[in-house]
Parts: structure tokens; sequence; C-alpha cells
């Protein structure tokens, strides 16, 4: 769907640029000092998955990446929120 | 040719701010600022790449707009709950040297209470003994004296 070779090469380039921002945001999940930190990050992570889960789509030119995405963030809003909780009262439920 | 133009142009915006938020996660000195800097990521970021998306493909903008409706309703609330965990295990404000919220308000109203009353009580006390030796009357009466 994405006739020109610019928009193609452009769109390559932004997602090798979003996949290489996974690294240093995953320093911060490994020299994170308190567990917050930790989970801010991991928070960070998933929705940098989910833009580049987005730009997949655009290269592979399918439509299903877009549902995998929403899915992925409706489990990490779960999960953040379960862990969040789990730090500040000591339990899930 | 200028949808693709623009939905670049989206996409570099995107991009952007999905690197400032990790520059900032990485380099801002604590946990509050550092929330602050990746709720840019969650909703700016993303957003961006997604309107990018929608103006390279048009065809799947309708799911795309419910990505984003999505993100946009969930993240910041994410966020929230992140940094009310933070706020509520005191550890950020105690580090910043601020004082944290007094849960325990009623306490240390009584413990102040207790202080007041045993200084005011000391000074009655030293006032009284003052007056007695100016006067040579003895107006203080302790346990054991005899009437």
């Amino acid at each position: 769907m994405i006739e020109s070779a610019f928009a193609q090469t452009a769109v390559q380039l932004i997602l090798l640029a979003l996949v290489s921002l996974l690294l240093p945001a995953s320093y911060r999940v490994i020299a994170g000092p308190r567990l917050s930190d930790r989970l801010a990050a991991v928070d960070l992570i998933t929705t940098l998955l989910i833009g580049i889960i987005v730009m997949l789509a655009l290269v592979e030119e399918t439509q299903v990446f877009v549902d995998m995405a929403t899915a992925l963030a409706a489990f990490a809003f779960v999960g953040t929120i379960s862990i969040a909780r789990y730090i500040s009262e000591g339990r899930v439920f | 040719m200028l949808l693709e133009i623009l939905g670049v142009i989206a996409l570099l915006f995107g991009l952007f701010f999905c690197a400032v938020g990790v520059l900032g996660v990485i380099r801002l000195p604590d946990t509050l600022t550092r929330l602050h800097a990746s709720g840019k990521v969650a909703t700016l970021g993303v957003f961006g790449l997604l309107l990018g998306a929608a103006l390279l493909m048009p065809s799947t903008s309708l799911r795309l707009l419910a990505l984003g409706l999505f993100v946009l309703l969930t993240s910041p609330v994410a966020t929230h709950a992140i940094a009310a965990s933070v706020y509520r295990r005191r550890e950020v404000l105690e580090e910043l040297g601020q004082e944290p919220e007094p849960a325990e308000a009623e306490e240390t109203f009584q413990v102040d209470v207790t202080a007041a009353l045993s200084r005011s009580r000391i000074q009655d006390i030293i006032e009284a003994q003052e007056r007695a030796l100016r006067h040579h009357t003895p107006d203080i009466k302790r346990p054991g004296d005899k009437e």
C-alpha cells in the first residue's frame, strides 16, 4: 500500500530506531533503585512494543498486527495496575 | 504522495517523543520525574506513531483509531497507579527531604500536648520556687511535707 520507496525506507528506519530504543529502556529495568522504577520501565517497554508492532504492520502491510498491538495494550494495562497495587498495598486482590 | 509525506512527518514526531521519553527515563534523578518522562512516550509518542500509520495505510485507520483511543485512556491510568504506589510508600518524599504527609496526625498531636503540658508544669514549679525564695514563704507543697 505504500508506493514510494522514500516512505518505505523511512518506515524501516523508524522501526530500526524504535527497536534500538528498547536497549536503553531496559537499562532502567536492571539498574532501577527500587521496584517502582522497574515497573515504570517495563511499562515504557510495553508502550514501545506497541509502537514497534504498529510499525511492523506498516512494513509487512498486514492488518493483523494492529489487533495484536491492541491485545498487548490491554494485557499491559492489567499487569501494570495489578503490580502497582501490589507495591502500594502488599497484595493484589 | 502528500499523505505519505505527512505520515512520515507524524512518524518522526512520534519517534522524537519516544526517544526523549527513553532519555528522560534513563537520565532523570528520581522516580516521579521518570514517570513524567515515560508518560510522554505513552501518549504523544504512540499517538504520533498511530497517526503516521493511519496516514500511510488508510485502510486500517479504524483499528488504529480504536488502538489509539484505548492507549489514550489506559496509559495515564497506569502511570497514575504507579505514581500513587510511589506516593503511598513515601520513599521518594523522604528522599527529597520533604516531610511526608502525617498519617498519624492524632498521635503526634497527643505527643505535642503532653510535651507542652510537662513544659508548663515545669515552668509553674520553677516560678513557684522563685516566689518562695523571694518571700521566704513555703507555698510549694512537696509530697511528704507536713501541714
